[in-house]
């Protein structure tokens, strides 16, 4: 929550020092084929003259009663993510992703937290190689105008500039050629409601896996 | 018979009836009851262990099937413990995940080489396969692809032909980035090592789907042509799918019928579908009960084979006196001498012994009646069937000659027997036929006839038969001590040559016996048959059956004689006689067929016709003017006829003028009782009766006194002799006072000559008949001879 909001801040400070044409908002509500709302969907938006995205706060991923916590986690290009182990028993996290793989040998609360820093637009799967049910998924974006879905299946972006734009929707468990569906957009300066249908697939039962 | 195939027995079995021999039918039925006992006892043992090993067959199949289940996730958990160790290494996922495809393939080697799989490769999300990359894979690999996900999977995997059991493991880094797969060769040696498992001899085959069918790895299913293996499948498919159970089926292999489970197997890839069958054979599961089933078998067999000897054996014991029995009765049929040789006690002995008894009886009986019937019961001489037999057997022409019949008469055997006595005067007979039989070819003596006697020699000539005869004669003929007195006794011997008189047998002894009677009426001692005064016997008998028509178409006909009244020297009456124009044999004598009409009965008719006839007459008479008194013979045999009587009563009652009925006092000596009856009635209906020809036959005064008579007929004998015989004329006087003194009118027959009639005058006759006043003549005759009576009055003597 904390990471969020900072990010948030982050986001609206950019725009506002970008400040020169005036914009509207994109709000984003996500459905799944049965028409609920469906969260943790990330939505980023391409837009042009859009400026790169600045890390700003503090970005982490908790490791809490032998989960990640968030579940998705949004960071600009360059950002350094915290993994606080919070647990009483150690874990060893790591990616395979192309975007960032890293590893972070077993580590428990006692010890200091490791950070990585995500440097590539991209998205990380990470794991921890005690315990197979831990998964949890950083999205490393280079645009400023990202968010992810609340428990509603809405995210709204602000102070989007106008002009056409490619509203980007991902999740992990998409059904979608690298989990990710995209929709054009004419941003104008009076705010855009967009509503976005997912094909959605159940989370993988990761304690059957093997 | 002899049953060689089912066939036969059915054939058998159809003609029962046709059965020829009682012994084939006792020894079919009992061994057919028995053999059909123990097909069905053999039936129910079958019935029941094949059941009962089926249902065996089928429990112990479910149970194998659960412990497939458990062998199958055994062995597939090897793998996955195999897959999953290899996809969960943290070093093998960074492989996969930096794509070291030639760490990855490594890793792969050396695993499959520990765990002894066939194939194993990686597989990522987009298809691709690393390792063992067999040109077969890559179809499999992409449906795979799609088919699997996060999840770690199991199934069979077709490739090619060759059907696998795989694992799929997912790579998971943590999000998923492949699948670690591991396949072993379900081939013969692994079915077998599974089969192994079983505790029953199981055949298990996996098959997978093609077009063409179900196949296993080894090609088509060996099963035979009646069972579509990929119809059965099929089928079960569809009812487990519905009844979501596994039934079990039946099917026919290379082993004969199986029990058979089919369970379907998941694929890996979801490609061609794939089932394991499992097929129990039930030869296999019978083979326990093997022995059993021979031992029913053969027990059975020999039961039937016991049977069939032991039916056969005692059929036989049954059938053989039977048929011993049914042989004599053949031969007792045959008129042999029989009897049936049956050693056993029972029924049937008895039955024997009674057909034996009763063969003796008739052979016995018969030989008494065969006696009798060729024997006369009295003499003990043959008689007449058997003595033609005899003669019959005879050689007709030796060289002794031809064969003779020689008839021996005894002379008035009544009277001897009426003297004698009925058993001497038979003892009598057999004595002159023992004498006669040392005359007779083979001592051949029959009785033919109550005193005839037959014989039969040989002579070369008719001549030399009667010379022997007459030598030996002499001998026949001397007195016979019957009973200790001596009886006289005279014969008279008639001959008949064969070739000669007649030309078979028993014609000649007719003959000869005719013979007989015609040396009797020529008073000869030995006469041979004479053809010439015999006549022609079978004519005459015609004769009578033409007399009827005779009757009718006028051959027969009515002479009249006229009979001249002395007194008043005219004819006042006449005699009907009876005369027969043969349109054949001419003029018949009515010697000839009056006799042969009494033998035969028609004297009846005839006189009837007679008598209406001569009625007839007597009113033509009338109507030419004469009133005659017209007399007719009615023959002794009718006297006692009181039908007769009735009737010519009747008739005469129709007469116009007096009738006169002309009897012989003979007649009523026959039956005095009837006959005078008769003579009474006609008297009493104005019938006058004369008594003719009397003094030839038997006279009898005490007759002549009781018949109410009105006339007396002296016989022409005496007539036609009057004038030359004194003593004629005595009698002839005497009768006529006799007569006259007894109340009754004379008439004398016969009268031929002038002396004669005046002599009869002189004695007082009354009346004259004869060829001197007229001869019998025809009706319209004696009208014209009265005619010129009364006109030339005509004087006799």
């Amino acid at each position: 929550m904390f990471a969020r909001l900072a990010f948030a801040i982050c986001l609206l400070s950019s725009v506002a020092l970008a400040g020169a044409s005036h914009a509207a908002d994109l709000n984003v509500t996500v459905r799944d084929k049965a028409g609920k709302p469906v969260r943790d969907v990330v939505v980023t938006v391409d837009v042009a003259g859009a400026g790169p995205a600045r890390p700003g706060g503090t970005y982490q991923v908790v490791q809490q009663q032998m989960k990640f916590d968030p579940f998705i986690l949004v960071v600009p290009v360059g950002a350094e993510v915290s993994f606080p182990n919070k647990d009483v028993v150690r874990h060893h996290v790591y990616s395979f992703s192309p975007t960032k793989a890293f590893e972070l040998k077993l580590y428990g609360r006692e010890q200091a937290p490791r950070t990585v820093k995500f440097d590539k637009a991209g998205v990380v799967a990470l794991g921890c190689n005690i315990h197979d049910s831990m998964v949890s998924f950083i999205k490393v974006v280079a645009t400023p105008f990202a968010g992810k879905t609340d428990a509603n299946g809405q995210v709204r972006l602000r102070g989007l500039p106008a002009g056409a734009a490619t509203v980007k929707v991902w999740h992990p468990y998409q059904r979608a050629v690298a989990n990710e569906i995209a929709r054009p957009v004419t941003l104008g300066v009076q705010e855009v409601a967009l509503a976005v249908g997912v094909d959605m697939r159940p989370a993988p039962d990761r304690d059957r896996a093997y | 018979m002899i049953v060689k195939t089912p066939a036969d027995l059915t054939a058998l079995a159809l003609g029962w009836m046709r059965f020829a021999s009682l012994r084939t039918r006792l020894t079919v039925l009992y061994a057919g009851l028995f053999g059909a006992a123990m097909i069905l006892v053999s039936l129910a043992v079958y019935g029941a262990i094949s059941s009962n090993a089926e249902r065996a067959v089928r429990d112990q199949l479910t149970v194998t099937a659960a412990v497939f289940d458990q062998v199958w996730d055994l062995r597939s958990g090897r793998l996955q413990d195999g897959a999953g160790l290899l996809s969960r290494d943290f070093g093998f996922r960074s492989a996969v995940a930096s794509r070291d495809d030639e760490t990855i393939g490594s890793a792969l080697d050396n695993l499959k080489r520990r765990l002894n799989v066939d194939i194993a490769f990686m597989l990522d999300t987009n298809g691709a396969v690393i390792g063992d990359n067999a040109g077969q894979i890559q179809d499999a690999a992409q449906r795979m692809a799609v088919n699997l996900d996060e999840q770690i999977a199991s199934g069979v995997l077709t490739l090619g032909q060759a059907s696998y059991q795989a694992i799929a493991a997912p790579i998971l880094s943590p999000t998923l980035n492949g699948w670690v797969v591991f396949a072993r060769r379900l081939d013969q040696g692994e079915m077998r090592a599974l089969e192994s498992l079983s505790a029953i001899p199981i055949q298990a085959t996996v098959l997978h789907k093609e077009p063409k069918g179900w196949l296993s790895s080894s090609g088509p299913l060996k099963v035979t042509r009646s069972t579509d293996i990929t119809s059965v499948i099929d089928t079960s498919l569809d009812e487990q799918a519905k009844a979501r159970a596994t039934p079990q089926i039946k099917i026919k292999d290379g082993y004969g019928q199986s029990v058979a489970m089919v369970k379907s197997l998941r694929t890996l890839d979801g490609g061609a579908p794939a089932v394991l069958l499992l097929r129990y054979p039930l030869s296999m599961a019978m083979e326990a009960y093997r022995p059993l089933l021979s031992a029913v078998l053969i027990t059975g067999l020999l039961g039937i084979a016991l049977v069939v000897l032991g039916s056969w054996a005692l059929a036989r014991s049954v059938t053989r006196p039977l048929l011993a029995l049914g042989e004599a009765v053949r031969r007792l049929q045959a008129g042999e001498r029989s009897h049936a040789t049956v050693d056993t006690r029972d029924e049937i002995g008895i039955l024997a012994q009674g057909f034996n008894e009763m063969a003796d009886e008739i052979a016995e009986r018969e030989a008494r009646i065969l006696r009798q019937a060729m024997h006369d019961s009295e003499t003990g001489l043959l008689n007449r069937p058997a003595y033609v037999d005899i003669i019959d057997k005879l050689p007709t022409q030796t060289d002794a000659g031809q064969l003779v019949a020689v008839s021996i008469g005894i002379d008035r055997f009544e009277h001897v027997r009426g003297a004698i006595g009925y058993g001497p005067a038979t003892a009598l007979v057999g004595e002159v036929g023992r004498r006669a039989a040392a005359l007779a070819v083979d001592g051949a003596v029959a009785r033919l006839a109550t005193s005839m006697l037959g014989i039969t020699m040989r002579a070369a000539s008719e001549a030399e038969a009667q010379a022997r005869l007459h030598h030996a004669l002499n001998a026949l003929d001397a007195p016979c001590d019957i009973n200790g007195g001596m009886v006289d006794v005279h014969l008279t011997i008639g001959l008949a040559m064969m070739g000669v008189h007649a030309d078979d047998v028993s014609l000649l002894i007719e003959r000869g016996g005719i013979a007989l009677g015609q040396a009797r009426a020529a008073r000869q001692k030995i006469a041979a048959f004479d053809a010439t005064t015999y006549g022609d016997p079978v004519a005459n008998l015609s004769l009578m059956s033409e007399m009827a028509l005779a009757m009718e178409d006028g051959s027969l006909d009515l002479f009249y004689q006229p009979k001249l009244d002395l007194r008043s020297r005219k004819v006042d009456a006449c005699e009907a006689l009876a005369r027969w124009r043969h349109p054949v044999r001419g003029m018949l004598p009515p010697d000839l067929f009056i006799p042969m009409a009494e033998e035969t009965g028609h004297i009846r008719a005839l006189t009837d016709w007679v008598l209406a006839r001569a009625i007839a007459d007597q009113a033509k008479m009338r109507a030419a003017g004469f009133d005659l008194a017209v007399s007719i013979n009615v023959s002794g045999r009718l006297l006692g006829d009181m039908e007769f009587a009735e009737r010519a009563l009747e008739i005469a009652a129709t007469a116009e003028g007096p009738l006169c009925f002309e009897i012989t006092e003979t007649a009523v000596i026959d039956n005095p009782r009837n006959a005078l009856e008769v003579i009474d009635r006609f008297a009493a209906a104005g019938i006058a009766v004369s008594i003719d020809d009397y003094g030839s036959g038997l006279s009898s005064l005490a007759y002549l006194k009781q018949i109410k008579a009105d006339e007396l007929k002296i016989d022409k004998a005496f007539v036609l002799s009057l004038d030359s015989s004194a003593k004629d004329a005595l009698l002839v006087r005497s009768t006529i006072d006799l007569a006259h003194s007894l109340g009754l009118k004379v008439t004398a027959e016969g009268v031929e000559t002038e002396a004669g009639l005046q002599l009869l005058t002189a004695m007082g006759c009354d009346v004259a008949q004869g060829y001197l006043i007229a001869r019998p003549a025809p009706l319209n005759v004696l009208l014209t001879f009265l005619a010129q009576e009364q006109t030339e009055d005509r004087r006799y003597g």
